[in-house]
């Protein structure tokens, strides 16, 4: 059997695993400090004698878009975003460092701050804020509370990594990683934004297009399978000699 | 099978939960003591297609793998506890918390459970109880002939009595604050009640060590800004209309398949 149709078949995989980055982009599109996937695909030579000719397409990991999301100004003393580039640290499940741009912070019960379900990292891991009457996140990331009683007082630092975004791997839940899973380092040049979040970086005509774009990407493969599929038949026919 | 339509239908119901919750704001923008329900997002788990560390050839491999995400979901709903306009109404039993806490409201069955809702009545007995009829905590009795109620900023109560030159103190109202309001179930009636996540309350004086005081004659509206909705409205249905279109996409492509081979 002809190898072509193996060829247009690996052409219209590739096409529906790019509609399904497109689609969880779209679903994302009001998720908070949500980054973009896009497809990344390349070419795959088929070793063997008589495939001189033969490159199907191939998935390769896709690439997270980093550009920032339109800012969204809330008013609450605790939602935070980033201006320009760098990230937020959480401490994960299994106590490592992950990162994420998304800021809506929460105060548990036992005051620690925390982002989602997972504590929100410090620059000497969690923060603790016990009980207070206003909070405030300072451009660098400083954060203090006016006591009850009054005064003020310096709670904790939070820590803001930037490190370059080619080191940066999106996990199954999300949140970012280093691609060694070592720490990064803190960086100072990041700022922080109080009584703002940052919304998706999803650009919705983007996404329609190439969902449009995919869907027609999607036929081509199809017609070209249709059409191994008419050879071997003519094929056949002939050996028939019908 | 092409799991597009999974991932745009998680997309699809998220942001019906959204329009829920806006519809629920919008109608409670005249209710006194209403606090908006912010609702957020996150991703879904991403679904490995191929782990990092596989062989690419016989001699490379490959540094990441293809995780393509799954959708996404409602990772919560959040009460914004920001503060709502005030209204001044000149009502002598209208009170206003300007700043943080709760009154404290006995449910039928004798539980806590706490309310901005400052606007209160007294009933048969003269006891200061909310619209609903729930008696304020700790209880106050008005007398019958008291000509008129002062309510301090501290939350000291006060009756004056005919043929009394001085105002007679009879109670004092007592809020009370929580570590994480966020986490407090909102049971409906403007009423909250404590849950594991929101902490125990703390009780204290108004004004004093993070509660805020009281203002007599004045209500605290909804703190549901209209404008805001009705933009989230816009933005909640159109990308509706965009994961029904991928919807639409993926059937065609499917369809496709179908029909031409």
């Amino acid at each position: 059997m002809s190898d072509y149709l193996y060829t247009a078949m690996s052409g219209a995989l590739q096409s529906m695993t790019a509609q399904r980055i497109h689609a969880n982009n779209l679903a994302n599109i009001d998720t908070n400090g949500f980054r973009r996937d896009m497809e990344n695909a390349d070419h795959f030579k088929v070793d063997g004698p008589g495939y001189q000719s033969t490159v199907h397409s191939r998935n390769q990991a896709p690439i997270t878009d980093f550009t920032p999301g339109a800012l969204d100004q809330t008013g609450r003393d605790l939602d935070i975003a980033i201006k320009g580039s760098g990230l937020f640290t959480v401490i994960d499940d299994n106590g490592n460092e992950a990162y994420t741009r998304s800021g809506s912070i929460t105060v548990d019960p036992e005051g620690v701050l925390r982002l989602g379900s997972m504590a929100l990292g410090g620059a000497n891991g969690p923060i603790a804020v016990g009980e207070f009457q206003a909070i405030n996140i300072g451009s660098n990331g400083t954060i203090s509370v006016t006591l009850p009683g009054g005064g003020q007082a310096n709670v904790g630092q939070l820590k803001l990594v930037n490190p370059p975004t080619t080191d940066l791997v999106k996990g199954q839940d999300g949140l970012f990683r280093t691609q060694t899973r070592d720490d990064a380092p803190e960086d100072l040049n990041v700022t922080v934004l109080s009584g703002h979040l940052e919304g998706s970086n999803v650009n919705a005509i983007e996404e329609m297009i190439a969902n449009m774009t995919t869907s027609r990407h999607f036929e081509i493969q199809v017609k070209a399978m249709k059409a191994a599929d008419e050879n071997a038949q003519a094929g056949n026919r002939l050996v028939r000699g019908s | 099978m092409n799991n597009t339509l999974a991932i745009a239908k998680t997309g699809l119901s998220a942001q019906d939960t959204k329009m829920a919750t806006i519809s629920n704001n919008l109608a409670n923008v005249n209710t006194a003591g209403f606090k908006r329900d912010r609702v957020n997002f996150s991703d879904l788990f991403y679904q490995i297609e191929r782990q990092p560390g596989a062989a690419q050839d016989n001699e490379n491999e490959l540094p990441t793998g293809i995780q393509v995400g799954s959708g996404v979901r409602v990772s919560g709903t959040q009460k914004e506890f920001t503060q709502g306009s005030f209204e001044n109404t000149g009502n002598d039993l209208d009170i206003a918390i300007v700043g943080k806490g709760f009154f404290q409201i006995a449910q039928p069955n004798g539980d806590l459970a706490y309310s901005r809702n400052g606007q209160f009545t007294k009933n048969s007995e003269g006891v200061i109880v909310n619209s609903e009829g729930l008696p304020l905590v700790p209880n106050i009795q008005i007398p019958e002939d008291a000509l008129s109620i002062s309510i301090s900023t501290d939350g000291i109560v006060m009756a004056q009595i005919p043929g009394d030159p001085a105002p007679a103190q009879i109670g004092q109202i007592n809020t009370v604050n929580f570590a994480n309001d966020a986490g407090l179930e909102a049971i409906g009636g403007n009423l909250f009640v404590e849950t594991q996540a929101s902490g125990a309350p703390i009780e204290g004086i108004p004004g004093d060590a993070g509660l805020g005081s009281l203002k007599q004659g004045t209500l605290e509206g909804s703190n549901v800004q209209v404008v805001e909705e009705m933009v989230s409205m816009i933005a909640t249905q159109r990308a509706y209309e965009m994961n029904i279109k991928v919807v639409s996409a993926a059937d065609e492509m499917q369809n496709f398949a179908n029909q031409s081979l």
